[in-house]
């Protein structure tokens, strides 16, 4: 049956998506800023009024990629035609690829500062999230003395703001020379997001019921075979949803980052805005490092969106 | 061969006492229903039995061996819970399963024991399905299968059709009793439903309040309460009971219920069979069908009034006034039209239970 609306509901429902339309553009602009900027020449990139239409081109991530230096004199026919396409775009902008003695192109800071944010994020958050669904599922399961005093105990690292201990930190990690490593980052990170790690999973741990474990325990197997085989995949949505909340806080972290790194364990937040390019700031560059740093993140919560929307409604209605 | 037994077994929740003492002994393929308001200490019996609840005091002992120090996983023992407790990420085939995977089965083995126990609960067409694509009933045949897969020396069913809606119900308690009878393996079934208990059981075991009241036969628990207790739990609609006055007449003995100006006459051996309790403080129990209704007036009959009628279909119920309590009746349907008619009623001596009002217990008078 066909249901009936009036035209009251109609009209409204028009208002509704408008308004839906207008406040995703305005979530979007700045989204569309960055990939157009990263895909512009770099003399349209500053310009006033801004350029909506242009010729899109590479050149800006070829720059990010490469190590590159002013040209005093435009290259001479020979050394233009023997380059290949992606070293004349640099040619073109009025700049030259660095390359070492045996003519070797030298890669910028990008790529190993890329790699940086993919260990240190993913491995922090793997262990954030890991200890938080075993310590969740502890609090959850067993008669713990003290439980709320805990719980709150682990929430309560969450109340400062987390740059308050910045500079006790970085005395602290000087001292033990954890200072620009991985290690010292990844042990930051995972200390950051575990209490959140430990209270979101618990209300996951909570709403799966307690049956389908003593039900495997009635079967035949240990209490950690239950754990593996039933519990888990049963808190896949708690432990998806959780993980793109660790990875995502991780992967963005600035303040941190630019405190305790500096060059070997540097990630990409603290590098980008130092990309400054030759002479002038090079907006495009920028653009394109910000660009391909979204990109993680992105997929990474467009292939858990699933599990994500369940995850943001998942324990909001009790049984 | 399966036999359990319970020893003095003690259970707490903090202060609170859940099981006390508790003796009892199920015989090989007996199917015992556990029968209790909720809190009475049933489902923890049950779970104390499966290992997934420890005990403060006594032996579990499973073919003369003591268990309760065993993992739930070293107990061999299946359970059926209320909620089907079926893996929700795991197909239909995967549940059933899931229990022979834990032993050191081939491939090939599970395979045909799913199947085979599949065909015995006709749900192989089901068997790709994930559980929340079944339906009550279904899902429950599932758990029962998954139950039954790895043979296990006994069966515990916690509640397990009490989630499911009436018809159905009644339709998976004969699918259950039919299973029992054909695969005949020791079962212990939980349950508050009275009916469930006395279509399925061996033995009943009534228990309150953490103490077990009485284990007996469906029959045994209902024409035999033990007590007070007993005897209200047990039938539906549930046995009136009164507070009673036995007094010595000339040829009979005659019970006035409660303040009532009129008593009821009973033979006069029920003196001798009250056993000097006959002066003491005593409660009259009788179900509908023990109080017998004619519209004329005879002997032994008392003239009382009816106030009001419950027509449940095969039979009607009709509330009867004496004195102040009500004595409620069993009668064939329509037999009273309404509140107010004058009838006349006597007590069947034969299906009267006398009940010593202070200890609750049954004086086991049998007339």
């Amino acid at each position: 049956m066909a249901a009936v609306r009036t035209s009251s509901e109609i009209g409204f429902n028009r208002v509704a998506i408008v308004a839906v339309l207008l406040v995703t553009i305005i979530f979007l602009a700045p989204i569309y800023w960055i990939a157009s900027t990263a895909f512009k020449p770099r003399n349209l990139a500053t310009t006033i009024p801004p350029t909506v239409v242009f010729q899109p081109e590479i050149s800006p991530f070829v720059k990010l990629f490469t190590k590159r230096s002013q040209l005093r004199s435009p290259p001479t026919p020979e050394e233009y035609a023997a380059a290949p396409w992606w070293e004349r775009v640099v040619f073109d902008g009025g700049e030259k690829i660095v390359r070492d003695g045996k003519g070797q192109v030298q890669w910028s800071g990008y790529p190993s500062r890329f790699l940086n944010s993919l260990i240190i994020a993913i491995t922090s958050t793997v262990l954030a999230v890991g200890m938080g669904t075993f310590t969740a599922y502890g609090f959850s399961r067993f008669k713990v003395k003290g439980e709320a005093d805990l719980l709150f105990f682990i929430l309560s690292t969450r109340m400062l703001p987390p740059v308050v201990v910045a500079i006790p930190m970085f005395l602290m990690y000087r001292a033990v020379g954890l200072n620009d490593t991985h290690v010292g980052l990844i042990i930051l990170y995972t200390a950051f997001n575990l209490s959140f790690s430990v209270w979101l999973m618990k209300g996951f741990m909570d709403e799966i019921p307690k049956e389908y474990e003593e039900a495997a325990l009635v079967d035949g197997y240990t209490r950690m075979e239950a754990f593996f085989k039933i519990v888990l995949p049963e808190a896949a949505t708690g432990i998806a949803a959780t993980a793109v909340f660790c990875f995502i806080t991780a992967w963005n972290e600035y303040a941190f980052a630019l405190i305790m790194t500096n060059r070997r364990a540097q990630t990409a937040p603290p590098f980008i805005p130092s990309q400054v390019g030759s002479g002038l700031p090079d907006w495009t560059v920028i653009a394109a490092g910000t660009f391909l740093f979204l990109l993680p993140v992105a997929i990474f919560t467009f292939l858990l969106r699933n599990h994500l929307l369940r995850g943001m409604s998942f324990g909001a209605i009790r049984k | 061969m399966t036999q359990i037994e319970l020893r003095g077994v003690q259970k707490f929740f903090g202060a609170v006492q859940v099981i006390k003492d508790l003796n009892l002994k199920i015989s090989d393929n007996e199917f015992i229903v556990l029968l209790g308001q909720s809190g009475c200490g049933k489902t923890t019996t049950l779970r104390a039995i499966a290992g997934l609840e420890t005990i403060d005091e006594g032996d579990i002992l499973i073919d003369g061996k003591p268990v309760q120090h065993l993992k739930a996983a070293d107990r061999d023992i299946a359970m059926v819970f209320q909620s089907f407790s079926l893996y929700p990420h795991m197909s239909v085939y995967e549940n059933i399963a899931f229990p022979l995977r834990a032993t050191r089965k081939s491939k090939a083995e599970i395979d045909s024991e799913v199947r085979s126990v599949a065909k015995t609960l006709q749900i192989t067409d089901l068997l790709g399905k994930k559980p929340s694509a079944l339906s009550g009933g279904d899902m429950q045949r599932v758990a029962i299968g998954r139950a039954l897969v790895r043979r296990p020396k006994a069966m515990l069913m916690d509640e397990p059709i009490g989630a499911l809606d009436a018809k159905l119900r009644e339709e998976m308690r004969a699918e259950i009793k039919r299973l029992h009878i054909k695969q005949g393996s020791t079962t212990i079934y939980v349950t508050h439903d009275q009916i469930e208990a006395m279509s399925l059981a061996d033995r009943i075991v009534i228990m309150h309040e953490g103490v077990l009241q009485q284990v007996g036969s469906p029959d045994e628990v209902y024409s035999r309460p033990a007590n007070l207790f007993v005897a209200q739990f047990v039938g539906s609609p549930v046995m009136n009971v009164a507070d009673a006055a036995v007094a010595e007449n000339a040829a009979s003995a005659s019970v006035t219920v409660g303040d009532a100006t009129t008593s009821f006459e009973f033979p006069r051996a029920l003196l001798s069979k009250l056993n000097g309790h006959a002066g003491g403080q005593l409660a009259l129990g009788i179900r509908p069908e023990g109080v017998l209704i004619r519209r004329e007036a005879a002997d032994g009959f008392m003239a009382v009034e009816t106030q009001i009628v419950e027509p449940l279909g095969s039979f009607d119920i009709v509330d009867l006034k004496v004195g102040s309590n009500m004595l409620r009746a069993r009668t064939k349907s329509g037999f009273i039209s309404g509140p107010g008619e004058k009838v006349f009623a006597r007590i069947d001596p034969t299906q009267a239970h006398f009940f010593d009002k202070a200890s609750g217990k049954s004086l086991e008078v049998r007339l």
